[in-house]
């Protein structure tokens, strides 16, 4: 009897010491998350290895195109500076790259919430052919080969084994915990600080005109709207119909978070707007009728020049510079950059 | 202080201890009863399906005629079917239905035949999904049948077709004249995803014995595949690759040849 005892003593430890539990934190005053790492318990080694994968070049058919080649932290995991983002062989990618953060609230990902799940998302680019090209044969057949990478998966799932199913998993424990809720906008609302007047006047601006779609303290409703964006002849994108085949949801597209808004620009599904300004300009003035326009866009928002000089100060505290500068969610190789860098791709 | 603490500690102690105890008495009591209650299944059906074009058995690659005159091979011919359970004519037994999902695949013999446990019992029939249902749908990553590394999974467009037919005809007039049936979606007006109830000929009754073999041989009729409510003409309809109403049309041409049911003991 005692041997035995001995024996799941020992087992009971290594099982500890290979997973360490690593509690996920819901920020003060957001809501429950749909994504609760329900069947991917989060882990120490989950996360290390999601994060690991996400920074590797490997999941591309050239090496060339890591997750991070378009998701990169100094833009808050957008592309920073590019309407749409490069692919393999020189291609172009359909939509402007989103921020990834706070993704574990979100339902459905993808501009046109195509995606159903967090887990399944990389498929979408991993597969692509104008973008990461690679098949999923392939980037196991790599990760086996590799010098790290099977320990690593013994480890952050407790046996040895690559499949897709764990690597997808390990990248949803990457990227379903990257939270942003420190801005200045939070600290705000957490009595840290106070808005200077010119912040608070547009965060009150921004509740009156902005806020019917970019809920607080998402910053979206995760509603798909037509936002009167005039469809672009080269890319015919029809958004949410696409997905859904319904004439009613041709040209919606999925209501973006304007949290760190200042960093993810250019704006819009398919980058077409370069600074907020012209974003603001649009609502103002620029909304193309059509018979799914949203209806609250249908005489445009009047927005004065005063008004958008009041919301620009608002919308920079929602920039979170500690997010974009959190070790955590840096290149495990290479760590934080500060700035963008001379050549991205 | 310390006391204040000391105390809570206690208190907080006690409450673990009684929830300890309780979850150990539910366990007894689960123990208990379960050893009280009848095995679940205590029998076994070998499922086969079998896939036939004008009532012979269907070979890859090999050239047919289509109810409609025209000429066709097919290269690929997998679905998923899922959920199966037996049909019991005594409807005081309530079938077990199996959880899983079985890529079926023609290419890939071995996986059209897979044993299933279920209950012993008069069985007439069989019942079963093709295609994925929207819960297991939204699961994210999976593994088995389920991987996506299948070559069943949208990755734009989330979700697992529900069949794959392939090949190629004459008179398609997509590139190198190849035909392509790529059929899924889950959500309400486009839904895919059927459930089936088949019953044996005659409804003939057989009776599945305890700790027996019993065959249930599922004939596939890809005629009707092509000659279904919809009509399918290669020339006309040579690919459907996305979600919509053709797919979900041809979707029902699908059900639709789904016409032959067995049940035979093992030998």
């Amino acid at each position: 009897m005692k041997p035995f005892w001995i024996i799941v003593g020992i087992c009971f430890f290594c099982v500890m010491w290979i997973n360490t539990p690593f509690p996920f934190r819901i920020p003060d005053g957001f809501p429950p998350p749909v994504y609760k790492f329900q069947n991917n318990p989060r882990t120490k080694q989950g996360f290390e290895l999601g994060r690991k994968l996400f920074y590797d070049g490997k999941l591309s058919k050239d090496g060339n195109f890591p997750c991070s080649s378009c998701h990169q932290q100094f833009a808050a995991f957008a592309t920073y500076e590019h309407r749409l983002s490069h692919g393999f062989n020189n291609q172009f990618s359909f939509r402007n790259a989103p921020g990834l953060f706070n993704l574990a609230w979100q339902k459905e990902m993808n501009w046109d919430g195509g995606i159903n799940q967090i887990e399944v998302q990389p498929l979408a680019p991993l597969l692509d052919p104008h973008e990461m090209a690679e098949n999923l044969d392939q980037v196991i057949i790599k990760l086996k080969k590799d010098k790290y990478y099977p320990s690593l998966f013994n480890q952050a799932f407790g046996s040895p084994g690559i499949s897709s199913q764990r690597i997808l998993k390990a990248l949803a424990q990457f990227t379903a915990s990257l939270v942003s809720a420190d801005s200045k906008y939070d600290r705000m609302k957490r009595g840290e600080i106070r808005f200077n007047q010119y912040e608070q006047k547009g965060y009150e601006i921004f509740r009156d005109k902005c806020a019917r779609c970019h809920q607080e303290p998402l910053f979206t409703d995760f509603s798909y709207r037509n936002t009167g964006l005039e469809s672009d002849s080269t890319l015919n994108d029809l958004g949410r119909m696409r997905i859904t085949g319904r004439e009613e949801d041709s040209l919606k597209f999925r209501v973006p978070s304007l949290r760190n808004v200042f960093l993810t620009f250019p704006y819009g599904h398919d980058g077409r707007f370069t600074t907020i300004s012209e974003v603001l300009e649009h609502y103002s003035k620029g909304t193309v009728q059509g018979p799914t326009l949203d209806t609250g866009l249908k005489e445009g928002i009047p927005i004065s020049s005063d008004d958008r000089f009041y919301l620009i100060y608002f919308l920079e505290t929602l920039t979170d510079s500690s997010f974009i500068k959190n070790p955590l969610y840096s290149d495990p190789d290479l760590g934080v950059r500060n700035s963008a860098p001379v050549d991205i791709h | 202080m310390i006391k204040k603490s000391f105390g809570f500690i206690q208190k907080h102690e006690k409450r673990v201890l009684r929830r300890i105890m309780r979850v150990i008495i539910f366990a007894l009591v689960l123990c208990v009863t379960g050893s009280f209650l009848p095995a679940e299944d205590d029998s076994t059906v070998i499922i086969q399906y079998r896939a036939y074009v004008h009532g012979e058995p269907l070979k890859l690659n090999k050239k047919y005629l289509n109810p409609f005159g025209e000429s066709f091979e097919i290269s690929r011919f997998r679905f998923y079917a899922g959920r199966l359970a037996p049909v019991y004519s005594d409807t005081s037994l309530k079938p077990k239905i199996s959880p899983g999902y079985h890529l079926i695949d023609f290419s890939d013999t071995p996986t059209t035949r897979f044993e299933l446990p279920v209950k012993a019992g008069a069985c007439n029939g069989i019942q079963f999904l093709i295609g994925v249902d929207s819960i297991d749908q939204t699961r994210g990553a999976q593994s088995g049948d389920l991987d996506p590394i299948k070559g069943m999974f949208w990755t734009w467009n989330s979700g697992y077709l529900s069949f794959k037919i392939e090949g190629y005809s004459p008179l398609s007039t997509q590139p190198a004249h190849v035909f392509a049936y790529h059929i899924g979606g889950y959500r309400s007006a486009y839904n895919t995803v059927w459930r089936v109830k088949l019953y044996s000929t005659n409804d003939a009754s057989f009776m599945i014995t305890k700790k027996s073999k019993t065959v249930i041989e599922i004939g596939i009729e890809l005629d009707y595949f092509f000659d279904g409510t919809t009509a399918l003409h290669i020339k006309d309809i040579p690919s459907c690759t996305t979600t919509g109403e053709m797919a979900r049309k041809l979707s029902g041409n699908f059900v639709g040849s789904f016409t032959e049911l067995m049940i035979t003991p093992s030998p």
